[in-house]
């Protein structure tokens, strides 16, 4: 089968501020004598294939390196070496809630995620908009509400409905998946299939192995940048889990 | 397809800008011409029994007055718009341009809704309604081009070192004073003309003033001296954002 994603030999550093310079007078300072920025290597020589329709769940510990995969993937980090190829439109949901303006109406916000995602289109907006607060199972009343009087739950939900609701190609999910209360997490767990069936492709950062197990068919793992493990998500899990 | 979605972003945070910066305040729109009108108020009752060698007073420091808070308000945003977008830039592959693009995008509607209303102000403070001032297309946006590439300039340094964006908070002001707004270049005594002369804003304040305030096709001098300031604040713009950008995630 054709591969949707490609990332040959990829390896991504951030340039990183040498100690706590954060001020000129630091920076004047400290740039007399070195320079004020270190590369700090994130990812090493990563090559990976994922195929149309594939789950892949991504387990690892903290700061290993999982969220620069998926930005890097999504192009939103660009890699020192190795080659990047993507095929298809890239839904993220990285951070939550990123992009929620407090101030504005849900309506507004719901406008502003859709056209950030790449979902919004005149033809379809009423109906989307629609879609999207039944899902959040918010009401009109308070979708006119501005969100800065929502619950955490609430905004969680906003957030993640903008995004879930349209069926996307590829979906990409930053340990978000957490949010609301049972009942909500068990409607995204379901969409979240259903989205799967549709032929989507998911890339799924999670620190729980179960959920990976329950949600993903393929896992990979990834310990201080390195890919140690590729294959199915039952035995990522193990290799996860033996980490620690 | 993706053009039609770019177009969408640019539309939504263009708006975004302006419902954030007006939707709370119960005067919404109208504090921002507020703002300059106090300011006005303030330099009418202080300076113009200062400044007696300057025809038609009101109409000079209005028409220096409307263009300067364009570019402090400006300004003063793009030095902290990654900042402020950052949950943005590292979620979205969008092009982090387009942060700014749409926040300079914001402040030009608003200066020209503000523009109105003071233009109307300005014809009855004697200014002449001519064709001469479509002029003032080519000069608010070179002006704006300019206004972008310094706001490039702090916005990508306010994000390795943070106090960028305070120093210029506190620079501002004494900008204002160092600009011929309340005064002109004419008054200032000769050896601190140079101070003046320096100050790309003057030059900019000039241009301004020969289609607002003389009522002339902006002369030559000016718009080349203009032009040429905003060619080396493109190109710096340019140098210092190609440089930092790539660390741009990293920091924020």
């Amino acid at each position: 089968m054709d591969y949707v994603i490609k990332l040959k030999d990829v390896s991504v550093s951030y340039l990183q501020n040498r100690k706590g310079t954060h001020s000129v007078k630091d920076f004047v300072l400290k740039a007399s004598f070195i320079s004020p920025f270190e590369k700090h290597r994130v990812l090493h020589h990563i090559d990976l294939t994922i195929k149309k329709g594939d789950s892949v769940g991504i387990l690892g510990p903290n700061g290993t390196g999982k969220s620069t995969l998926l930005r890097t993937i999504a192009g939103i980090i660009k890699p020192d070496s190795g080659s990047v190829e993507v095929k298809v439109p890239i839904s993220p949901l990285l951070t939550l809630g990123a992009g929620i303006e407090l101030e504005l109406s849900g309506y507004e916000n719901m406008r502003i995620a859709l056209a950030l995602t790449g979902n919004y289109s005149k033809a379809t907006r009423s109906e989307m908009i629609e879609k999207v607060s039944d899902f959040a199972e918010l009401t009109k009343e308070q979708l006119r509400m501005p969100t800065k009087m929502y619950s955490t739950g609430m905004l969680a939900r906003l957030a993640f409905s903008s995004v879930m609701t349209a069926q996307p190609e590829l979906l990409m999910i930053d340990e978000v998946l957490a949010v609301g209360d049972r009942g909500f997490q068990k409607k995204c767990k379901n969409r979240l299939h259903e989205i799967l069936n549709n032929g989507a492709t998911l890339l799924f950062i999670s620190h729980s192995p179960d959920e990976v197990k329950e949600v993903c068919k393929r896992g990979i793992c990834i310990n201080e940048g390195r890919k140690i493990y590729d294959g199915s998500a039952k035995k990522a899990a193990e290799v996860y889990s033996k980490l620690f | 397809m993706m053009q039609i979605k770019r177009r969408y972003i640019i539309f939504f945070l263009i708006y975004k800008n302006l419902q954030l910066k007006y939707k709370h305040s119960v005067l919404g729109f109208f504090w921002s011409l507020l703002h300059p009108f106090m300011y006005l108020l303030i330099f009418l009752a202080i300076f113009s029994t200062a400044f007696p060698a300057i025809e038609n007073y009101p109409l000079y420091v209005l028409s220096g007055l409307v263009f300067w808070l364009y570019f402090s308000n400006a300004t003063t945003q793009l030095s902290i718009v990654f900042i402020k977008n950052a949950h943005l830039i590292k979620s979205f592959n969008i092009s982090k341009t387009m942060y700014p693009l749409t926040e300079l995008g914001g402040e030009l509607v608003s200066f020209l809704l503000g523009l109105i209303p003071f233009m109307v102000i300005m014809y009855f403070l004697g200014l002449e309604f001519s064709l001469n001032l479509l002029y003032l297309i080519p000069v608010i946006l070179l002006f704006s081009i300019f206004i972008f590439s310094v706001g490039i300039i702090l916005g990508s340094l306010n994000v390795f070192l943070r106090d960028v964006g305070i120093i210029w908070n506190t620079i501002n002001p004494a900008l204002f004073y160092l600009s011929p707004i309340a005064y002109s270049y004419q008054i200032v005594p000769e050896k601190f003309k140079f101070i003046v002369k320096y100050n790309p804003m003057y030059h900019f304040l000039e241009l301004v003033r020969d289609v607002l305030y003389v009522g002339q096709v902006p002369s030559e001098h000016y718009v080349g001296r203009c032009l040429l300031i905003t060619s080396v604040a493109v190109v710096l713009a340019i140098f210092i954002y190609r440089k930092t950008r790539n660390g741009f995630i990293s920091n924020l």
